[in-house]
């Protein structure tokens, strides 16, 4: 049932309650699209900006009236677009090169869950040495010090470790 | 040293973990697999995250906003904290063809009160197709060298007031705060409808310095 309609039920018309509802919708969808966007670009800055520019792309289509289910599947088109842009923007690239072999920036579909798990999932496949680096950087919290000390080696040798360890967890496909 | 992939690398993955804004620099483009991972891994860390209430705050206004008005000028977009994103939504608009335009200022030539002409370099240490960062006075620009000529623009992003970035990779200038990037003449590039930067008035004297009207 779309705003108007209910309001059209209760015998008067209320704008704002229409439009208020139809925010909760949206905002709701874009607490979803804002952990989707995080959850690529790692940093809270970033998922923002990039979800502003999702909402408003998507201001015509939500004033359209359409139901949850059509508005999430644009917004996630939307940041699909956006994603891409960010990153072939930041990296200097066309969208074209970038689409190459990036399947990490561009997913196809909504996740239902992302977090630990599949971190853990993508460094389960990596080799001894690179899962380690990577939980201790990103799960623990260490610094480069600290994970060339935790692993009785240098800092350099633990730098190069981590630029192979993440190159290796590009390559790591889960599925969507 | 700090070319070394490895370390573009770990100063990206750093600013990650602090919680700081992806800052790339031409060639990281080489490292795109290792920093998409990178941003993946420090995004998921934590768990599925939720927006910030103020954010969501200011979100929920500009909808409703927007809903009520039905366009968005930049003014309004600016007011909500959202400068940039209004240039990405104006085209969107746009693009459906609604009415009116979004308001983009005309860049006007930076015109400093009791403005006076500072030497900056030697045209000869400017190299042609690279912009050169200088300050004059209270004035920051980018001088590009043009054969014998030069030109100049501000070195303030027109969205947010952050500094630019000569970017040598495609010889642009780029703005660390947000993706929008700008020709050597100021006209802003990517799919954003950012006014373009401000001209600033830029000269060769006849002893071939490299003067920029700037303030005391």
């Amino acid at each position: 049932m779309t705003a108007e309609e209910n309001a059209g039920e209760e015998g008067r018309v209320v704008e704002l309650p229409a439009a208020s509802r139809a925010t909760d919708i949206a905002l709701d969808e874009l607490e979803l699209v804002y952990a989707f966007i995080y959850a690529r670009v790692g940093n809270r800055a970033d998922a923002e900006d990039l979800t502003q520019q999702v909402a408003l792309k998507a201001i015509p289509r939500l004033r359209q009236g359409a139901p949850a289910s059509a508005i999430r599947g644009y917004l996630f088109a939307t940041a699909r677009s956006v994603l891409g842009a960010f990153w072939s923007t930041r990296l200097g690239l066309s969208e074209a090169e970038l689409h190459e072999d990036l399947a990490l920036a561009v997913p196809t579909s909504p996740p239902s869950e992302e977090g630990v798990e599949i971190v853990q999932s993508i460094l389960a496949q990596l080799s001894d040495n690179y899962r380690r680096v990577l939980e201790l950087r990103f799960l623990h919290g260490y610094s480069l010090k600290e994970v060339a000390a935790e692993m009785k080696s240098t800092v350099g040798a633990i730098k190069v470790m981590q630029l192979r360890a993440l190159r290796a967890a590009a390559k790591v496909r889960l599925p969507e | 040293m700090n070319d070394r992939p490895e370390n573009r690398v770990e100063k990206i993955v750093a600013d990650l973990l602090h919680g700081r804004r992806l800052r790339l620099r031409g060639g990281d483009a080489e490292e795109k697999e290792a920093i998409t991972a990178a941003a993946r891994l420090a995004g998921m860390r934590h768990g599925p995250q939720r927006m910030n209430p103020a954010f969501r705050k200011s979100l929920e206004r500009t909808l409703e906003e927007t809903q009520t008005e039905g366009w968005i000028t930049r003014r309004a977009a600016l007011v909500a904290g959202l400068g940039l994103a209004a240039g990405a939504a104006g085209g969107a608009i746009l693009g459906r063809d609604l009415s009116p335009r979004p308001v983009q200022a005309a860049a006007q030539p930076i015109e400093p009160q009791n403005g006076r002409w500072i030497d900056v370099a030697a045209l000869n240490d400017l190299v042609e197709g690279q912009g050169k960062r200088v300050t004059a006075g209270g004035v920051g620009a980018f001088v590009f060298r043009h054969g014998d000529t030069v030109t100049a623009v501000s070195s303030v992003c027109s969205h947010l007031p952050c500094e630019l970035w000569f970017d040598r990779h495609d010889s642009n200038l780029a703005c660390p705060c947000h993706p929008a990037r700008f020709t050597p003449a100021g006209r802003p590039i990517d799919s954003y409808t950012l006014p373009a930067l401000n001209p600033v008035h830029a000269r060769v004297t006849a002893a071939g310095r490299v003067e920029v009207l700037g303030t005391e």
